[in-house]
């Protein structure tokens, strides 16, 4: 019985390789790409549980366990980078987030078709600029007598460079981001628009609701699938806050805010030669992007039904 | 139907219309800014402080500097040939692999999709990364910058959704006219996903137009460095030095404020010049396939 | 199931492996196609080895017969201005004819400004290196360097040295004190030194003022901290100076102050320093404190540069040269010669003045100033372990300590570099019109593997400005209290290093803050708890062990 079976499964797939064949070689390539681009490092992130010596390799270094994460976790710094990952983190999905929703909504009003489009091009432009030639313009607007810290004096500022004070990081962060992304962003939710039916309106129309009512009653719903899934995604990649930026901006005095886990992992594993220890952090890291993903995943299927898969 | 729209409703336009204006304004400004600067008279800028509506004077020492400066050209170069080979090396995996695994009745693919998805949110670090893209060999040159980035598995999500949304009955007579697989992913699928395809081919092209640094890890020889590392040097690094040559001191200094406006200015503009025409594209594309996720 | 994937993984990685070796070898062997291996265990290299390398001659003779093509590493902010008018180092005038003289073509591999360590970090992280590595792994790797010839990075040079270095022995043998610096505890050579041939050579830097506008004010030359309180205070009243005092905060916060500027007054530096014996680290000091407090004071009254953690030599050069400071901490060379030569024609009256170390008290001999050891970055030009002609390399680098290679490093060649007038090498006009760009092209007086030459500073620091504030600089105590080149064993110096970073980190940190008056002043005594619960004793420990091995060596 048990051996019939196991005929079958072994018959089925040969069958089906054979009947794919064509398919499978058509997705070598990518296999190639995952397993060593992609699995490769996991396999080569073991040194998280070593103490990586170039010498002798990766697989003849030493074990050591745990250590390198019971360092971390009871390391100096790990609340302050643990909380201000979360920190912008939150910040960027509070205000990053709804910015582009709220200017399709917006853009969604304007009744001239030229000055809409007019509009959207304008806002588009920043997402086009490089990051180092972003974050090149905000080092230059705040440093003292750059514009944005010229008008900051105006609102009470007190004229030094703003990216040496620890309070100043998290908005001007997260103003950039907006800044760059949110007119691109609201492009997904434009076409979402698009697709409501025009019925939809009419019929709340005829029932009497004003341009407000439309809004919330029509147009919120009919993005409401187009933001769970984005923010699902946005949730899975709470703690995966990219160091690019951070290091381009960031510097010792604002430590305090600026400093992520990922830039952590960055000098760690760059700067201070400590390549064990940085893997291990970049691991937990991962690990927690992932069990994010999971709940976010989770949690919406339950609420909305909208998931990822 | 020429109802006169509600007065409340007309304020409600003026209202939005000042705010866009305000949106405008807030986002152009740091640009024109840059340009301003960019072809004012150093010295006066070195003392300016604050907003700025007008340049000072017209000079284009600084565009002189950037323009005849090796290091920009090569680095324009580099970028472009790894625009241009990544496209290559990006579409065509992403778009063959995505066919794959938008077919039905192939057993294998749902542990394909596993392990893609795997890599979404777990990855080895970056030392483990760099073992392995050492261990290529394809170390210092610009393939290090394309192969180990072949695939973007957010935008191979994307395009299969694309791939599932053609239609099963243009495959299916197709088949029965005896196109196989690749007959019909050429023939049928890529031509119906075109606007699909033109999007994720911009967002390849957007990540490699910004990327930098993998190139500051990989590549060694100067000769090969893209425009965005070039310009680290420049604008965070604040090393003017390679693109002032000899100049006085006090020129330097003046000039080095303008140089480096105009190295924004010659490394944005082309890209700004480029975008209406595929943005065009782009919307169409996100239109029908991203809305889907 | 695991098991078999990772095994099928590996064959994959071993294939791909040796498929890059392959192509590695025979895209960039460049005819270096023979020798084998040297491994990283062996210093000493196999005789066929050396037989092929330099077949028919004895060692010291050049050039070197050979079609072997070296590569060697550096950080190129080093030569950043250079290559903006030679964009490729081989092509420099100085390598060219290094490269003539010597027989050994060289590669040289720069990476990207600022970007050195990050590169160097992932070479060492990969096993991948170039022939001959330029960095100081005395005090920027972490671990010293005997973790990194343990870490089979570098090579112990001592049976190559013997064998192949007869000038550099030679040299070692008369001069002891050198030869101490650039060993470790146990003896191992790691690396050819960068050698200051005198005394004169080793004091080059301090704080700058501006004379002309302290004749104008009517001010004395600034001692103490009071009288550079009022003198900034003048600057800023009455010249308008927007940031009287600025100095260069990068890589590291306050980083030209790392000598002891103004630290040095009250008693501390920002790291270790000694005392009749004993290591000290200055931040836990109560010095440290009243350093702050000072700071902190002159912040908030403007005296200090309002972007003072994010200063470069760019902004420095800039508001020094356009009256927006009056005030820094520069070079001879690189500040007061290339000031004074910018403003020559555009201001001409001003002028600049090298002043003491400041101290508390009239009179006080000021603690630390700035002075290098004879040789200040140890041994910085290392050979790797992998390297295939390591033998080579060495006799490469032996060249610069011969009589002949080091004229050529400190003047270059006889026309270009130099002309002899009375027997003295004097710098042709091409060098003197434009010394910090031609310098490195003709030249490497500073920073090769060579001796310097006194005639140099002679020449490049010649104006009376220039020589006088060498005098005042070079007054200090410093030799007393500044620590030797210790190293620390490969034991200890994995933990020295964990603790170091974090302890840095929150050193400038604190710093900052406290200056910037972000957080309270008396944060300060919190961060002394945080500074022992990062465990700062068991670094004091470390070093001081470090140094009883030293003065015992």
């Amino acid at each position: 019985m048990q051996m019939r079976n196991k005929m079958s499964v072994r018959q089925f797939l040969l069958k089906d390789l054979l009947r794919n064949k064509l398919l499978y070689i058509m997705m070598l390539p990518a296999l190639a790409y995952y397993i060593l681009f992609q699995y490769g490092p996991m396999y080569g992130a073991i040194i998280a549980f070593k103490e990586y010596s170039p010498a002798v390799g990766i697989w003849k270094s030493e074990w050591v366990g745990l250590a390198n994460f019971q360092d971390f976790f009871s390391g100096f710094y790990f609340w302050r980078i643990f909380k201000n990952t979360l920190l912008i983190s939150l910040y960027t999905i509070l205000f990053e987030f709804p910015a582009p929703i709220i200017l399709a909504l917006l853009i969604n009003e304007l009744r001239s078709k030229k000055f809409k489009s007019f509009v959207q091009s304008v806002t588009y432009m920043p997402y086009f600029i490089s990051l180092i030639v972003i974050c090149g313009i905000v080092k230059d607007f705040t440093n003292s007598g750059g514009v944005i810290n010229q008008l900051f004096t105006y609102i009470g500022g007190d004229g030094n460079a703003m990216l040496q004070n620890p309070a100043y990081f998290r908005p001007i962060y997260i103003s950039s981001e907006i800044w760059q992304r949110f007119g691109w962003e609201s492009i997904i939710y434009l076409a979402a628009l698009s697709g409501i039916g025009q019925e939809q309106y009419e019929a709340a129309k005829i029932d009497g609701a004003g341009r407000w009512r439309q809004m919330l009653a029509v147009t919120i719903p009919g993005l409401m699938p187009t933001i769970m899934v984005l923010f699902i995604l946005r949730m899975g990649n709470l703690f995966n806050i990219g160091f690019e930026k951070i290091i381009l901006l960031y510097n010792s005095a604002i430590y305090d805010t600026a400093d992520v886990i990922s830039s952590y992992v960055y000098r760690k594993g760059l700067l201070e030669f400590d390549w064990s220890f940085s893997t291990a952090v970049g691991l937990f890291n991962s690990v927690i992007n992932l069990v994010l993903l999971l709940l976010a995943n989770q949690i919406s299927r339950k609420i909305s039904e909208n998931s990822l898969w | 139907m020429g109802i006169k729209p509600a007065f409340a409703d007309r304020i409600t336009d003026r209202v939005i219309i000042v705010i866009m204006l305000v949106l405008i304004i807030v986002t152009a400004y740091p640009l024109l800014y840059v340009i301003l600067a960019s072809i004012s008279d150093g010295a006066k800028m070195m003392a300016h402080s604050g907003i700025l509506l007008a340049p000072y004077g017209f000079h284009l020492d600084a565009y002189v500097k950037v323009l005849n400066n090796p290091g920009i050209w090569r680095g324009y170069f580099n970028t472009f040939t790894i625009v241009a080979a990544s496209l290559l090396v990006n579409m065509s995996v992403t778009s063959l692999t995505a066919y794959v695994l938008s077919r039905k009745g192939v057993f294998w693919n749902k542990t394909f999709i596993g392990i893609i998805l795997f890599t979404m949110f777990f990855n080895g670090g970056l030392i483990p990364f760099y073992l392995v893209v050492k261990g290529t060999g394809l170390m210092n040159s610009l393939w290090s910058l394309i192969i180990p980035f072949s695939i973007n598995t957010f935008n191979l999500i994307i395009m299969r959704t694309a791939f599932m949304a053609v239609p099963d009955s243009l495959e299916e007579s197709a088949t029965i006219d005896g196109a196989n697989h690749l007959t019909i992913f050429w023939r049928i699928v890529l031509p119906l996903s075109r606007p699909t395809l033109a999007v994720m081919a911009f967002y390849y092209m957007v990540e490699k137009w910004n990327a930098w640094f993998y190139a500051s890890l990989f590549l060694k020889d100067r000769d090969l460095f893209p425009l965005q590392l070039v310009l680290r040097e420049i604008l965070i690094s604040n090393s003017t030095d390679s693109l002032l040559g000899s100049v006085d001191l006090v020129s330097a200094v003046e000039l080095s404020e303008s140089i480096k406006y105009a190295t924004i200015v010659v490394a944005t503009i082309p890209i700004l010049c480029v975008f209406p025409f595929i943005q065009r594209y782009f919307v169409k594309g996100v239109m029908i396939g991203a809305v889907k996720g | 199931m695991k098991r078999k994937t990772n095994r099928s993984m590996k064959m994959m990685l071993t294939a791909l492996l040796a498929s890059s070796a392959m192509l590695a070898a025979c895209s960039n062997s460049g005819g270096n196609n023979h020798s084998p291996n040297a491994s990283p265990e062996t210093a000493a290299p196999s005789t066929e080895a050396t037989a092929e390398a330099t077949p028919g001659t004895s060692t010291g003779t050049y050039p070197i017969k050979t079609d072997v093509t070296l590569t060697r590493w550096l950080d190129s902010s080093y030569v950043a201005a250079q290559l903006a008018s030679v964009p490729e180092m081989e092509n420099f005038p100085f390598e060219q004819e290094l490269a003539k003289r010597t027989g050994v073509k060289v590669k040289y591999v720069l990476p990207a400004v600022n970007q050195a360590k990050e590169q160097l970090n992932v070479m060492f992280a990969s096993g991948e290196f170039t022939d001959i590595m330029e960095w100081n792994f005395l005090t920027q790797y972490p671990g010293g360097p005997e973790k990194a010839i343990k870490d089979g990075n570098i090579l112990k040079l001592n049976d190559l040295i013997d064998q192949y270095a007869p000038n550099l022995k030679k040299y070692l043998a008369e001069h002891p004190d050198v030869d101490k610096q650039i060993k470790t505890d146990s003896g191992t050579y790691y690396g050819f030194p960068f050698i200051r041939g005198d005394d004169f050579l080793k004091t080059y830097g301090g704080l700058i003022v501006r004379k002309d506008w302290l004749d104008e004010l009517g001010l004395p030359i600034p001692e103490t901290i009071d009288d550079w309180y009022v003198m900034l205070k003048a600057f800023k009243d009455k010249k308008g100076a927007a940031a009287p005092l600025t100095f260069i905060s990068t890589p590291r916060l306050f980083d030209d102050l790392q000598t002891g500027a103004f630290y040095g007054a009250f008693g501390v530096k920002r790291d270790f320093y000694q005392e009749d014996g004993k290591v000290m680290f200055g931040p836990m000091q109560p010095g440290f404190k009243e350093f702050l407090t000072t700071m902190r004071k002159w912040y908030a009254e403007g005296l200090l540069d309002k972007d003072i953690a994010t200063v470069d030599g760019k902004i420095r050069d800039a508001n020094m040269t356009s009256g927006k400071s009056g005030a820094s901490y520069g070079l001879a060379g690189g500040g007061i010669g290339k000031w004074l030569q910018a403003m020559k024609d555009k201001e001409p009256a001003y002028d600049l003045i090298g002043v003491p170390y400041p101290v508390l008290n009239k009179g006080d001999k000021p603690k630390f100033g700035q002075k290098d050891f004879s040789a200040p970055s140890g041994g910085n030009f290392a050979i790797s372990s992998k390297s295939k002609s390591p033998e080579l390399a060495v006799q490469l680098l032996d060249y610069g300590y011969s009589e002949e290679g080091a004229k050529f490093f400190n003047f270059g060649a006889e026309g270009t570099g130099h002309t002899m007038v009375n027997d003295y090498p004097t710098y042709t006009d091409t060098i003197k019109s434009n010394y910090s760009l031609n310098l490195g092209l003709y030249t490497r007086a500073t920073g090769g593997p060579t001796i310097q030459d006194r005639r140099y500073y002679e020449q490049f620091a010649a104006l009376p400005q220039q020589q006088a504030a060498v005098q005042t600089w070079g007054n200090t105590d410093v030799d007393k209290y500044q620590l030797p080149p210790i190293s620390t064993t490969p034991e200890e110096s994995t933990e020295f290093a964990k603790i170091m970073n974090e302890v840095n980190t929150l050193v400038d940190e604190t710093t900052i803050k406290i200056i910037l008056g972000t957080e309270p002043i008396e944060s300060y005594d919190k961060f002394v708890e945080k500074l022992k619960q990062l465990k700062i004793d068991r670094a004091v420990e470390i070093e001081q062990a470090a140094l009883d091995r030293y003065n015992s060596r």
